[in-house]
């Protein structure tokens, strides 16, 4: 599985890489109700257009999937929940109120409520046990658009937030977005010199001198950026490859939101190499070529 | 001619404790008991009794309002963050806007005026007066609480044999804010556990803890900064419009749970 942070590993030619490759036969995406500018179906052509993918798209993940047993899928969701964002997961007994929590959160999709982190690869291998027996496997994709906070326990002792975690199914997260790659260095000083003013963080007037260098929520950017996210978890699906260095192409893995603009509004662009396996997926997948070239 | 009419000190006295004894002996019984009487616990108090909800606020100290009198770094304005501005139109605190969605008010007017709103509406407050532990019943849900003189915490341990007094009620609200005491008494007994607050300080954490607000256990209700304690939220600082807002849907939540049905109120 991959997230935030690639490791380094040899780039193989073209030639090289296809023999390994699990080319789907569908992607399914799943919508994320809360998110008023993220426009799913608009990721589900750019996808079909760059790896030629059939895609077709869901609604929320588990409003599709996890119908059965709300109050067992509420209590599970919960039990994902990072405790200490200094410590490894550790497994505790959702608290009562946590589970009426989640199943008000199920009950209404629409609902955005961040603050909360939980940890990305219980909450993917929930999501996975979710899945029929006939969509589990490498010739279905699955991208999630969950609006919940997700995080990785990294070699550096803490949990961090992420905007995409690939896997199966893979995950870009609307909220990690935003809150995960890090805003402008001055943003946190002005937050902080007005939080002490203030007692209270006025993220807005934080923010305000800042606009457009960040992305926010219900950024109308939302969806352009989702698109180079899915595309990573696409991709991976395919080649078992996470990101790329170059910081122009889509597949870079930004930890700044300056980064993440230069990939995925800037450039918007895989890079050349990338672009040649795209190509080649496409091939694989058996669609036509593009009107656009990612 | 004196300025006063004429009363004797057995008639003050007298009075004082008719007072009192009426009141305590009312609230002995009652619907709702909410501990700990910050900004959280008064709109619940208030927004309870303006539903005809009998209620009444267990304070350990003197004073009423915990840290609304004051914003962060001991400077006496308060922020608030848009729409709990709202609330203090309802309450006839007057504000300024400080920025897009950010809204500033003196601590003592927004404070004091909160108090007046909750008793004007009819909620009870028994200051000076410290939660000891909880009433449990059968399936150990919580039905009231054990109080005593918060004096009686600072007395000599030679003297402090004063045997506490129990409350009883349909449910208890928990906004003792950080220290969540009544969840606490449920964890000594291993009925409940605090994930303790989380270490994120991330937008929208407000969010979560109106919407963490809620039952927290079978009779409690978890209101305010407890929420953030027994649910392990991430700190948020003085943010008050949390405060309202999740004290409001405390009293939400009571009203549910007694089956109550709230009342229509002019805007």
């Amino acid at each position: 599985m991959a997230r935030a942070k690639a490791h380094p590993r040899r780039k193989p030619a073209i030639s090289e890489e296809d023999p390994n490759w699990d080319v789907p036969r569908i992607a399914y995406l799943y919508r994320d109700p809360s998110s008023s500018t993220l426009r799913v179906n608009v990721i589900a052509t750019y996808l079909g257009e760059v790896v030629g993918l059939r895609c077709e798209v869901r609604d929320e993940f588990f409003v599709h999937h996890g119908r059965a047993d709300p109050e067992g899928l509420a209590r599970a969701i919960a039990a994902t929940r990072v405790r200490h964002i200094q410590r490894p997961f550790e497994a505790v007994e959702p608290l009562y109120g946590e589970v009426q929590f989640e199943l008000r959160l199920l009950e209404e999709p629409a609902k955005r409520v961040p603050g909360i982190l939980y940890d990305a690869y219980r909450y993917m291998a929930l999501m996975a046990g979710l899945l029929p027996a006939g969509e589990r496997s490498l010739q279905v994709l699955h991208i999630a658009f969950p609006h919940r906070l997700l995080g990785t326990f990294d070699e550096d002792g803490r949990y961090h937030a992420r905007s995409v975690v690939c896997g199966y199914p893979s995950m870009v997260s609307t909220s990690g977005i935003i809150e995960a790659p890090a805003k402008p260095e001055a943003y946190y000083r002005v937050k902080a010199r007005l939080s002490i003013a203030l007692g209270s963080v006025p993220f807005e007037a934080a923010k305000e001198p800042f606009k457009g260098r960040f992305i926010d929520y219900d950024d109308q950017r939302l969806t352009e950026v989702a698109k180079g996210y899915a595309l990573q978890a696409a991709m991976y699906h395919v080649t078992k490859e996470a990101f790329c260095d170059d910081p122009t192409c889509r597949l870079f893995n930004a930890h700044w939101q300056a980064e993440l603009i230069r990939a995925q509004i800037a450039s918007g662009r895989l890079c050349a190499r990338h672009r040649a396996m795209a190509a080649r997926i496409r091939e694989r997948a058996g669609s036509p070529r593009p009107s656009s070239s990612g | 001619m004196p300025i006063f009419g004429k009363a004797s000190e057995a008639e003050v006295t007298r009075a004082i404790l008719a007072g009192f004894t009426k009141d305590l002996g009312e609230y002995a019984s009652t619907e709702v008991i909410i501990v700990g009487g910050g900004p959280s616990g008064l709109t619940a108090a208030r927004e309870l009794a303006l539903n005809g909800v009998k209620n009444v606020v267990i304070e350990r100290n003197n004073y009423i309002g915990g840290g609304f009198w004051i914003g962060g770094y001991l400077m006496n304005t308060v922020t608030l963050r848009a729409p709990a501005q709202k609330y203090l139109d309802e309450i006839g605190c007057p504000y300024k806007k400080y920025s897009e969605n950010l809204y500033v008010t003196p601590g003592p007017h927004a404070c004091s005026k909160l108090i007046a709103a909750a008793m004007d509406a009819g909620a009870k407050i028994q200051n000076m007066t410290s939660f000891e532990d909880i009433v449990l019943r059968e399936k150990n849900r919580v039905a009231g609480v054990v109080i005593n003189w918060t004096p009686v915490q600072a007395l000599p341990h030679e003297i402090t044999c004063v045997d506490p007094i129990g409350l009883e009620c349909e449910l208890v609200i928990d906004s003792t804010g950080h220290d969540a005491y009544v969840i606490q008494a449920l964890e000594k007994r291993g009925l409940a556990k605090r994930i303790g607050e989380g270490g994120m300080w991330i937008e929208k954490s407000e969010d979560a803890v109106v919407e963490h607000t809620g039952m927290a256990y079978p009779g409690v209700i978890v209101a305010g900064m407890a929420v953030c304690s027994t649910y392990g939220l991430p700190r948020m600082g003085p943010t008050f419009g949390a405060m309202l807002l999740s004290g409001k849907r405390a009293a939400e939540v009571a009203l549910k749970e007694l089956g109550r049905t709230p009342k229509k109120r002019s805007k």
